[in-house]
């Protein structure tokens, strides 16, 4: 045994109730295994070398790394010592939740987690709205992704370990939202029939993404629009301001054919039905 | 400390605010611990029963949000076992989950197998009974009633060695009816005007993806290695049919249409490679990572109408083929530097370039007059380039800095490559954007429980692609947590501003939230949880329209749109006699608009006000009161009730359609386990 090293068995003397399922933790692997060395098995591998700790008969100040009293920084740099190598953690040291000092057990609970595989604290929705209420509020709205209702997890479209650049807007702060095929948008893990590639792409959708128009969280449309109605959202970009390409500069504004007075002209999408990308339309009409 | 005290409260806290949805039921009868059989501990639960729903109203729109019909449902099981020494002979831990089988709108089914040092599987199986009516986009003509069915399985291999392998399939699909729209004039005109007609037609949705991925990891010299390729294959074979005379919603055209049919087969590929290397180090870490996805889709049209106009009897057909392409090549290379035990630095760059080509001939032959319309294909290209450092220095356990600097290049390239006569022109256009941005805040700690947050974001751009987009933006934020073991309280706040000034108008949005979430448990038996947020949002534009048939001049307004949004939730529950346990909740969603008591001003005339005033606000009202008891009749039995209501009312309507409904929902089932 390594100094300092006493071994798991020497643990479950007094931590009987943690041992006692502890076979049925991930972690457990470690132990199971056989072949690694002291300082990546079992309560030591995370805790340290447990001997001043026997010697004192417990204390929490005796064990070299008690989570409960460790600062964020140094709970997170535990943890990464064996999962800094998992691809879906690459972005952690840069993630909004490391620079706001949420870390590993803010969110995990490793001996009495709610869920056995990811070893998370609490159901996930109820664990992420802890802190984003906000966003609680916006499952609340009376059109939404289904989260509440357990179908959708939030770490469907957002990965809490931080992310990478997207492909669409300016590559600033990406909420964490995970990625899609290589490095496309979310959205279209689910819904992949507006990946396209589509001969006539609808710009915004592809240059700033599918925010532009949608709030995936909950909307007063039941499309997730940003708006409640579809052509107040058209016109905020198709009002005659100029931008790239070429009818005034590329954003179009309204042709002369669009009494918006007549409500048939209010329902944009009912002619230009394939609004996300058309192969055969300019104007995505089919 | 504050870690200690978060994972108690979250121990306390875990029934008190439970998912808003009354059921499943979360309550588990009998001792957690398993029963032992063999070498392996075994943990089993489900929860079968009943379930009910009643609704007055919009039934589209109750089914467009919650969706929950009546029938027998397996509604939640957990079955778990694991091998109690690791050493199992074919597997260490079958971990599988159900929620909503049996007809439930929506329906999962989790599952890992896993055998230490061997292998791994976790499989993903969701259903999603999709209902929309399609009044908000398209007065009811886009109604969808389809299903889709998502699963994903992966395999690693060696799950716990130097070299890993991956394999991986997904499979997702659409199908069922809904109905589309098509805009038609029957005059060999691709731009209708006034004198077009939309008609509905019947849509046989038909969509399907499948990939396969196939990868590994290599752990060597400090060094890790993640490779991975994937498959992608999709298509479309969605159709269309009108059979019978439709009027179609102008109906003062005198254009009708007695038969339609369009076949659209698109068939594509989306292959992409990924690769990713990373090392860790005390002083520094290092990721690199680069994907290359090459996406084509080839696809044809073949349309073909019969109907009258003024004109007379008219054919037209449309045919459209040809291939689109969407080469896409991302890098990333993020350095962390470690100085100093309390410093940390992290310098990312980043470099993404998406380009839209291939080929596409546009023909719409008109068979009545032997015309036909030819237009080609459009380009759009993006490239973008950022770099992002952002440090986080920690001064002591109670005082902590930190800050970034981003700085972001895109160059869009636009080609209208059309040959017939009309608005395009065929010319390139190029357009690039300068991001940078500024982040700083500062955390501390004034007492042993509290934690307050402060920061704040700002950011310039010089030529946003669209006239919602970020241009001069600020962003501040605050958040303060208060967390005994007890009782926890935190309190946000989030404010946003942009202002998009462009050649025609201003842009500006401005986002204040307000949030507040409180819960407390004082007793074992007795926890209560209360959360409150208020969402703001206005946001005011210029906009050019045409208000009458064929106008020649323009008109210039503002469009003006503000939303108050309050959400409040409070949850309770009570365990009495440690077998009864009650659970009530109330969630209330308003959004009270700008204050107005009538949609359009009384006696307005002026066209700006006649079309923007009824859709600058949208105030609707949401409510969702619940309750749910659940009984130990056994050890290993409880009997479960729930019951939730749901009103929903919008104050103004949307046109002429009103969505409102009420419902009550519940269920009544048995939970046993052990």
């Amino acid at each position: 045994m390594a100094d300092g090293y006493v071994g798991s068995a020497a643990c479950k003397t007094c931590h009987a109730d943690i041992w006692f399922n502890f076979y049925k933790n991930p972690h457990y692997k470690s132990v199971a295994s056989g072949d690694q060395p002291p300082e990546l098995t079992g309560c030591e591998g995370c805790h340290g070398p447990g001997k001043a700790h026997v010697d004192a008969r417990g204390g929490k100040t005796t064990i070299p790394r008690a989570f409960s009293l460790m600062e964020p920084i140094a709970v997170l740099d535990t943890c990464l010592h064996c999962h800094a190598g998992d691809f879906q953690k690459t972005n952690i040291r840069r993630s909004q939740h490391s620079l706001a000092d949420v870390v590993c057990t803010n969110c995990h609970s490793i001996h009495k987690p709610a869920t056995p595989q990811l070893l998370l604290a609490k159901k996930q929705a109820e664990l992420c709205y802890g802190c984003h209420s906000d966003v609680r509020a916006q499952f609340s709205m009376p059109f939404k992704h289904r989260v509440n209702e357990g179908f959708v997890n939030c770490t469907d479209c957002h990965n809490p370990h931080g992310s990478f650049a997207p492909d669409a807007g300016m590559a600033e702060s990406t909420a964490m939202t995970t990625r899609a095929g290589g490095n496309q948008e979310a959205c279209l893990k689910c819904h992949a029939d507006k990946r396209g590639p589509f001969a006539y792409e609808h710009p915004p959708v592809r240059v700033e993404g599918c925010g532009v128009c949608h709030v995936p969280h909950g909307s007063t449309n039941a499309k997730l629009l940003v708006r409640p109605v579809v052509f107040t959202l058209c016109l905020r970009c198709h009002n005659g301001a100029d931008s790239l390409g070429t009818r005034n500069n590329g954003v179009p504004a309204l042709s002369n054919t669009h009494n918006m007075l007549d409500p048939r002209y209010q329902r944009c999408t009912l002619c230009h039905v394939r609004i996300h990308g058309s192969n055969s339309d300019g104007y995505f009409f089919r | 400390m504050r870690n200690r005290l978060l994972i108690g409260w979250t121990l306390v806290a875990h029934f008190a605010v439970a998912q808003q949805v009354v059921s499943p039921t979360p309550d588990q009868a009998g001792s957690l611990r398993g029963q032992n059989t063999a070498d392996y501990n075994v943990m089993d639960s489900f929860e079968t029963g009943y379930r009910f729903a009643e609704v007055a109203g919009s039934i589209g729109t109750f089914r467009s949000d919650i969706n929950y019909g009546n029938g027998i449902r397996l509604l939640n099981s957990n079955l778990t076992v694991n091998s109690r020494d690791g050493h199992g002979r074919w597997f260490d831990q079958i971990v599988l989950t159900t929620m909503g089988l049996g007809n439930d709108p929506y329906q999962s089914a989790t599952l890992r197998v896993e055998k230490n040092k061997l292998y791994r599987y976790d499989m993903l199986w969701r259903l999603d009974d999709y209902y929309s009516p399609g009044l908000p986009v398209a007065a009811g003509l886009h109604l969808m009633d389809t299903g889709r069915r998502m699963q994903d399985h992966d395999l690693t291999l060696l799950p716990q060695s130097k070299i890993q392998f991956h394999l991986g399939y997904s499979r997702n699909t659409q199908d069922g009816p809904a109905l589309s729209s098509v805009q038609l004039c029957l005059n060999g005109s691709v731009y209708c005007g006034t004198t077009g007609n939309e008609f509905p037609t019947f849509e046989n949705v038909r969509r399907e993806t499948d990939e396969y991925r196939l990868g590994g990891d290599v752990d060597l010299a400090g060094f890790k290695l993640t490779l991975m390729y994937s498959w992608v294959f999709f298509k479309d074979d969605s159709g269309y049919q009108v059979n019978g005379l439709e009027t179609g919603d102008n109906r003062s055209s005198g254009v009708t249409l007695s038969q339609f049919q369009r076949s659209e087969p698109f068939h594509g590929a989306n292959p992409y490679w990924l690769g990713n290397l990373t090392r860790s180090g005390k002083l520094l870490a290092v990721n690199g990572r680069v994907t290359h996805l090459r996406g084509t889709g080839n696809f044809f049209l073949d349309e073909n109408a019969f109907g009258v106009t003024p004109l007379g009897a008219q054919n037209q057909q449309v045919m459209v083929g040809g291939d689109a392409s969407r080469p896409q090549v991302t890098g990333d290379l993020s350095i962390s530097v470690f100085p100093a035990s309390r410093l940390t630095i992290v310098n990312n760059t980043s470099v993404n370039s998406t380009r839209i080509d291939g080929t596409s001939d546009y023909g719409q032959f008109n068979m009545a007059t032997q015309t036909a319309d030819f237009v080609s294909f459009r380009y759009l290209g993006m490239r973008t380039v950022a770099n992002a450092t952002d440090l986080h220095y920690r001064v002591n356990s109670w005082l902590s800095f930190y800050g970034g600097y981003h700085y972001s290049d895109r160059r869009i390239m636009d080609i209208e490559d059309f040959a017939v006569s009309g608005p395009f022109s065929g010319a390139a256009y190029e357009q690039s954007n300068h991001l940078q941005t500024g982040l700083a805040g500062v955390r501390f700690k004034p007492l042993k429980a509290m934690t307050v947050n402060l920061e704040s974001e700002a950011g310039r751009a010089n030529q946003p692609f669209t006239p919602v987009s970020e241009r001069n933006y600020l962003a501040l934020g605050g958040r303060l947590e208060y967390r005994l073991k007890r009782f926890t309280f935190d309190a946000a706040y989030k404010e946003n501003y942009n202002n998009n000034s462009i050649t025609f108008s201003s842009y500006s949005a401005h986002a204040r939230n307000y949030s507040a979430n409180a819960a407390w448990a004082p007793r074992d038996w007795f926890t209560l949880g209360a959360s409150y947020s208020k969402l703001h949002l206005d946001s005011l534009s210029g906009v050019v329209f045409f208000a009458s048939p064929e106008a020649v001049s323009p008109l210039t307004s503002n469009q003006v749109y503000i939303s108050n949004i309050h959400a409040a939730n409070l949850l309770a529950r009570f365990v009495l006699a440690k077998r009864v346990d009650l659970y009530v909740g109330y969630t209330i969603t308003m959004d009270t608009g700008d204050g107005r008591s009538t949609a359009t001003p009384m006696g307005a005339t002026d066209p700006a006000t006649l079309i923007f005033a009824p859709v600058q606000t949208f105030p609707l009202n949401y409510q969702t009161p619940l309750a749910r008891l659940s009984i130990r009749l056994r050890e290993k039995l409880r009997w479960n009730a729930g019951w939730q209501y749901y009103n929903y009312h919008e104050q103004f309507g949307l046109e002429s359609f009103y969505q409102g409904y009420h419902a009550n929902t519940g269920y009544t089932s048995l939970t046993w386990s052990f």
